[in-house]
């Protein structure tokens, strides 16, 4: 090879033949070990198939029941990829389009009742664009994928050394998550000066948290905490943005 | 939880004089009903289900009786309810005649100069003008800089009612600043009574012009009308209303002057129980009664006002001269004479 500082010739290292010979056995030894005793740590996807902690990120799914339309998960995804569609019933629903989604989990950590929750499915596959863009029917239930897998592994570090554990069972993926984060959020009056009386907040409510009653010619207004979920709906429809949504 | 918030919390209500009735419905019999609504569109800036409507035809809820959410917040902010007749001249720091150097206007063009100052000062960061298409319909304009003045339509009087009040409501909830209004003596009244009730208005409208006024119409009257007296309205160049008449200047050159005693049959029953001349509760009040040609006569009542003004002469933004206050004083009493209240009842 032409450098600037000359011709600089890449030789063979030189080897005794009694290197070649030990260096030939210990490649047949390991091997026979293995053969015997396998003592990998790559996981042989899709027959096995990873444990996954119990928080993991993976495909959302959705519960039409818990869901009451306040857009929270919309407004806050960064990538914009959740879009609210207008349901026959007159409700509005999310669709998610896992082209845009970076399954960040926002949506789901900050849904007041846990409509959107998280499972552990990461490995789909589709066919094109369009059919990424899931539609609130299609997040009912688990995207379609074909498992193959008849063992689960997981690693465990085994006297300073890392080894692969494998089960023979087939977990389900789209199970509900044990843990689940609530946002800590409650709706109050931050600014009781500008409300009107006007009870919108009262029938927008969709947990009956806000009541009302008139007392001596004044309009009562009464949030309770322990029903609020912190949807924040009712910020939303304030028409004199006399409530907030506050730290429980 | 934060300490200035609460969970429980209480608004004082309305009085109800119809028991059993909507707070519009009631709104609707003494105000509405009643001929002594001055389409200030208070009360559809404020109502919550947006359900009152304004535009070129009387204050109405459609479907009332079932929307109506009863708050009571229209009649709590209707300039007219419990009507006591504001008049007089109203408490004023300073009287100048100006002549704005940068802005020409129907007179001085002071409105448009006080507004530009103030959003040069950054006391306000948007206003609500009235522009005009070519049938002199008004139309809303959100002024959120200088160069948004120098359009020729949003300057000058339009003699109609728009939804300013209505346009509020957005640009409340859209400033950061403030917000500057314009608006004839109702209307004015109509803030004041809003920036009581609501905090929020209170805190963000900052600079509240009153022009003067003695009556306005409703756009589809005045049209028709002055298509009767043989004006082209698409072709008028400039109005005013001096001595008595209405003058209209064509694009032509050719003057059509109307006297103002001819207008009688299309002004609104709400404007002839209107005593307040000069908009005795707005911040300045501007107009071109007491003046010389092409001046406008400007009342600064309040310290927000005097400030613009002192930035005004600072920068030397306007010619200043002489008021004649006698002049405005006539008109302002004459005011209170055609338009008694209680009205005098027809024989």
């Amino acid at each position: 090879m032409e450098t600037k500082f000359g011709r600089i010739k890449v030789l063979y290292p030189k080897q005794r033949l009694i290197d070649k010979i030990k260096g030939h056995v210990e490649a047949l030894n390991a091997g026979l070990k293995e053969a015997i005793k396998p003592g990998r740590i790559t996981i042989e996807y899709p027959r096995e198939r990873r444990e996954l902690p119990d928080n993991f990120r993976g495909f959302l799914l959705f519960d039409v029941d818990a869901c009451i339309s306040c857009f929270q998960c919309a407004f806050v995804c960064p990538a914009n990829a959740i879009n609210m569609r207008g349901a026959p019933n007159g409700r509005y629903y999310p669709c998610i389009d896992y082209t845009k989604c970076i399954f960040c989990h926002f949506c789901a950590d900050t849904c007041p009742r846990g409509a959107l929750h998280r499972t552990k499915i990461h490995d789909v596959a589709f066919s094109d664009m369009d059919e990424m863009l899931a539609t609130t029917e299609e997040l009912l239930k688990p995207p379609e994928m074909i498992r193959e897998d008849k063992y689960l592994v997981k690693y465990e570090i085994k006297d300073g050394d890392i080894v692969l554990v494998k089960e023979e069972t087939v977990v389900e993926l789209a199970e509900r998550p044990k843990f689940e984060i609530r946002p800590a959020k409650v709706s109050a009056c931050a600014h009781p000066e500008n409300c009107i009386a006007c009870t919108l907040c009262v029938m927008t409510c969709p947990s009956n948290a806000i009541s009302t009653k008139v007392e001596n010619g004044r309009r009562v207004l009464i949030i309770d905490p322990k029903l609020c979920t912190g949807c924040g709906l009712c910020v939303k429809e304030c028409p004199t943005c006399a409530l907030a949504l506050i730290e429980r | 939880m934060s300490e200035a918030c609460y969970l429980k919390w209480d608004v004082e209500l309305p009085e109800r004089p119809i028991k059993g009735v909507k707070y519009f419905g009631n709104l609707k019999e003494f105000v509405i009903d009643s001929g002594i609504c001055s389409h200030c569109t208070t009360c559809a800036n404020i109502c919550p289900v947006r359900g009152i409507t304004a535009g070129d035809k009387p204050i109405d809820f459609p479907n009332w009786e079932e929307l109506c959410v009863d708050c009571g917040a229209c009649i709590r902010v209707c300039p007219r309810w419990n009507y006591v007749p504001l008049n007089g001249m109203g408490e004023f720091k300073e009287m100048v005649a100006a002549k704005s150097r940068r802005f020409t206007g129907q007179d001085g063009g002071m409105v448009t100069e006080i507004i530009a100052s103030a959003l040069e000062m950054g006391v306000i960061d948007r206003a609500i003008f009235v522009g005009r298409d070519d049938e002199w319909k008004p139309t809303i304009v959100h002024v959120k800089n200088i160069e948004q003045l120098e359009v020729e339509r949003v300057r000058g009087t339009k003699y109609s009612f728009a939804d300013v009040i209505v346009e509020l409501r957005d640009a409340v909830f859209h400033t950061e600043k403030g917000v500057g209004v314009i608006g004839t003596p109702c209307m004015v009244s109509g803030v004041r009574k809003l920036q009581k009730t609501v905090r929020r208005y209170h805190d963000r409208v900052k600079v509240v012009i009153g022009l003067f006024c003695t009556e306005n119409f409703y756009h589809h009257q005045l049209y028709s009308f002055l298509e009767e007296k043989g004006v082209d309205v698409k072709k008028i160049a400039k109005t005013d209303i001096t001595k008595g008449k209405f003058i209209a200047t064509m694009e032509s050159g050719d003057t059509i002057s109307i006297p103002v005693k001819e207008f009688e049959p299309i002004v609104p029953s709400g404007c002839k129980v209107c005593q307040d001349f000069s908009g005795v509760e707005s911040d300045v009040s501007v107009g071109s009664v007491g003046s010389p040609d092409g001046f406008s006569s400007v009342i600064v009542r309040t310290d927000v006002a005097k400030d613009i003004m002192d930035f005004i002469r600072k920068n030397d933004y306007a010619e200043l001269g002489e008021v004649k206050q006698t002049v405005i004083q006539k008109l302002v009493d004459f005011k209170i004479k055609i338009h008694p209240y209680p009205p005098k009842k027809k024989e």
